[in-house]
């Protein structure tokens, strides 16, 4: 549970619409059966995928869902979007709670908030052209006539850095990158608020990766639009969310502004996450000191009692194993603003060599942290040239400025 | 058959220390779409003890490389055209194949990406290390069989004597990536190559798996290649790196060296391309344009031209050989004292590689010749609304 005010959303009258988030999402819970025989099917046991999870997303906000397979960082963001009915809990989009709507509500809400999928070899239908794949939703949803959807088609595909003439072609055509920019067109067919993007940039190779991202910034700029972004690579995240949930087994275990979370972790596994990040950069990579994990992820069929992660924990190791981490479930509790933590002893995290040591601390993008006994001092990393530099380098007129302007 | 290659005239002499040297390796796959050409005359070497990063992107010739070298390339279609693959001192390309056999698993060992392919998923654990082991060394069942128990704990498998018993699909990705390489290192190989080991595996298990392979081959003095797309796996795990791009080594140096100063555009660019977890905030990542060539046509000219910001009227019709960025420096090419070198004929300053731009006054991407693909050029065409023409 978080601490902010549920408040009554989409009641507040006269109140400022932009206060009220987006979406809201409290305690969601996504069970999925595991039944067993054949004819009869008896109801052994679920996989608690989603397992109590809340959080606010607020307009044109970008918020990152970080974990491991198996989090159920996936399950909520389709949950999110209703390809999954939630067991339970509520999802408040815009002052509406969509979690039970159905048939016709269901599809009409929907123009709302659309999906970006990973694999774009998969999530396109190769028998359609990339104008029909694009232009599907309009028609779907019955917008405009077929001479202005065929416009809006063209303009979506430009929109998104393809050749508006590519509109006949079909997915085999297309490389990785240019098939997920069909998909991103799609999602943006109808006009959206709410985009729900899981693993967007996993299937693409390096260079193509950061086209997709600065795409999708500029077009977040451009459409105002509010970002969930699923992903495993905290790097990219980072990059992309103004505030980043890690979520283990479930549960949303760390909560905070996402520069925050990648100096002052203050969850035990967001801080072994982070450490184990690999950074291109061989003198941070001997600075840093990666905290190994025991064993794998437990199985959400039969989770940990306590705080799902206590079987795996160095902290809780380091304290003498506690009874409390397995007997009570930690709730996110803020230790600062806008920075919640589901820990008990998350306090003895701050400052801990294991926080310093994953961060990187004491080198040339450590914070002033007050108090804090940093490391040697390393030379100015090179590649920390100021940013006005390089927006005005050479090729900027080159690159995928202008795209946006017409 | 390659065993009927003549061996060809060596440019330079190994140097002594050298347990791999690959000289003018080229590799060719013959399809229905027509020729790919793969590797393009790479020539590398690893010094023994050396931890070497092979990275580049998919299709850029690397796991080729790894598969040319183990004498692994999918029948018929891909073929060694040319070059050696020294061992040892032995030439693996002229090797009959039953040689080929003993050397590999005994000398050379691989890990692949993905361990549940790899494994046999009918035969047990047991049955598939003490086959392994079998193979190469004169050991009674029993002994086999310990020697598999002992493997398993020293990969950190718990319970070893119970787990030897289990089917690869009872093990999870990081515990089966662990099993592979228990078995790869079986018979203490002089070499290991790494083919994306911790692609497939979640960041806090690809830590395990790394920090695994590190420790054990640093042990036993093995050398390692390591072949991944992560420039930030190859910063904590090796010695040295060769970059590539589509089948040619553009840029080689010590790893110290290539993060320090990367000095080919392409280096640059992947470097800009990827967000890090202790970068700046509002940092704007420089993505690599267009993508990559299409491997069917025989490079004519730099293969990075049609991305390169950098690029001159020369880099569309000759491709820069691999050089010191010091003309006239003694080439050292294994080891620590490792000669920087890159494929080049207007190598970023190190400023325009810290802003992974050019900033020379003037400078314009040189325009492309009639019949080559733009990519600059076309990506530029579309932002202005304008479709471009001859794109593919």
């Amino acid at each position: 549970m978080t601490t902010a005010p549920l408040g009554t959303p989409g009641t507040a009258p006269g109140g400022d619409p932009e206060a009220i988030p987006l979406l809201s999402v409290r305690d969601l819970k996504v069970f999925l059966p595991i039944t067993e025989g054949l004819l009869i099917e008896r109801h052994i046991g679920d996989v608690r995928a989603v397992d109590g999870v809340s959080f606010d997303l607020r307009r044109g906000e970008t918020l990152g869902l970080v974990g491991e397979s198996g989090c159920g960082k996936s399950t909520t963001g389709r949950a999110i979007v209703r390809l999954y009915k939630p067991t339970a809990g509520s999802i408040l989009f815009d002052g509406q709670d969509i979690s039970t709507v159905d048939g016709k509500d269901l599809q009409h809400l929907r123009r709302r908030f659309q999906m970006i999928f990973q694999d774009p070899y998969a999530s396109l239908n190769p028998r359609m052209t990339a104008g029909n794949t694009v232009g599907e939703p309009l028609e779907v949803h019955k917008v405009g006539t077929k001479a202005e959807r065929q416009d809006r088609v063209r303009e979506l595909l430009s929109t998104v850095g393809l050749n508006p003439d590519y509109a006949e072609r079909y997915p085999h055509e297309f490389s990785g990158g240019q098939r997920q920019r069909i998909g991103v067109a799609r999602a943006l067919a109808l006009d959206p608020d709410l985009i729900v993007a899981d693993e967007p940039i996993s299937a693409l190779d390096v260079s193509i990766q950061a086209q997709v991202i600065n795409l999708l910034e500029r077009l977040q700029d451009r459409l105002h639009l509010t970002y969930l972004f699923i992903a495993h690579d905290l790097s990219v995240v980072r990059h992309i969310s103004d505030r980043i949930a890690v979520m283990y087994l479930g549960r949303i275990v760390e909560l905070a502004p996402s520069r925050e979370l990648n100096m002052r972790p203050l969850h035990p596994y967001a801080v072994a996450l982070l450490s184990a990040v690999p950074i291109p950069d061989p003198k941070v990579e001997r600075r840093r000191r990666r905290i190994i994990l025991k064993g794998d992820v437990p199985s959400p069929v039969n989770p940990p009692s306590g705080c799902h992660f206590h079987t795996r924990c160095w902290l809780r190791e380091r304290l003498g194993n506690p009874e409390r981490c397995s007997e009570e479930i930690p709730l996110l509790r803020p230790l600062s603003t806008g920075h919640e933590v589901a820990c008990h002893f998350a306090e003895e995290v701050d400052g801990s060599r294991e926080q310093l040591q994953a961060t990187g601390r004491g080198g040339a993008n450590a914070i002033p942290a007050g108090g804090v006994a940093a490391a040697a001092a390393v030379p100015v990393d090179v590649a920390a040239a100021p940013a006005a530099e390089r927006s005005a380098a050479g090729v900027g007129a080159l690159a995928l400025d202008g795209e946006l302007g017409a | 058959m390659t065993g009927a290659l003549p061996a060809p005239p060596r440019a330079s002499a190994a140097a002594p220390d050298a347990l791999l040297d690959v000289d003018d390796l080229v590799v060719r796959f013959r399809t229905h779409d027509g020729t790919i050409h793969a590797v393009n005359g790479i020539s590398f070497q690893v010094a023994r003890g050396e931890r070497l990063g092979l990275v580049g992107e998919s299709g850029c010739g690397k796991s080729v490389t790894n598969l040319a070298i183990m004498r692994l390339l999918p029948k018929p279609a891909g073929r060694i055209e040319g070059g050696s693959v020294l061992f040892d001192g032995q030439d693996l390309v002229r090797m009959d194949e039953a040689d080929v056999r003993e050397i590999r698993g005994r000398d050379i060992a691989m890990i692949f990406q993905d361990p549940m392919t790899s494994l046999n998923p009918v035969l047990t654990v047991e049955e598939q290390m003490t086959e392994t082991i079998g193979a190469h060394r004169r050991l009674s069942k029993a002994d086999a069989r310990a020697r598999a128990v002992d493997l398993l704990g020293m990969v950190g498998i718990p319970q070893p004597e119970k787990r030897l018993n289990s089917f690869p699909h009872q093990f999870s990705g990081g515990m089966r990536q662990r099993v592979m390489i228990a078995m790869a290192l079986s018979l203490e190989p002089k070499l290991l190559i790494a083919d994306e080991p911790t692609t497939a595996l979640d960041v806090t298990i690809q830590a395990q798996v790394l920090e695994l392979i590190s420790r054990l081959t640093t042990e036993t003095g093995t050398s390692l290649i390591l072949i991944t797309h992560d420039l930030g796996v190859v910063a904590g795990m090796t010695d040295r790196i060769n970059v590539m791009y589509a089948g040619f080594i553009v840029e080689t140096a010590t790893t110290e060296d290539l993060f320090e100063a990367p000095s080919h555009p392409y280096t640059v660019g992947l470097l800009h391309s990827m967000p890090r977890v202790d970068e700046r905030e509002g940092e704007p990542l420089i993505p690599i344009e267009g993508r990559p060539p299409d491997m069917r046509n025989a490079p004519t000219g730099c293969p990075f031209a049609p991305r390169c910001a950098w690029r001159l009227d020369v880099c569309w019709t000759a491709n820069p050989p691999l050089a010191p960025l010091v003309p006239g420096t003694v080439v050292r090419v294994a080891g620590a004292g490792a000669t920087h070198l890159t494929a080049c004929h207007n190598p970023p300053t190190p400023a325009e590689a810290a802003t992974g731009r050019p900033l020379r006054a003037g400078h314009r991407p040189a325009r492309a010749p009639a019949g080559q693909v733009d990519e600059l050029a076309s990506l530029a065409a579309i932002a202005d609304g304008v479709a471009p023409h001859g794109a593919s």
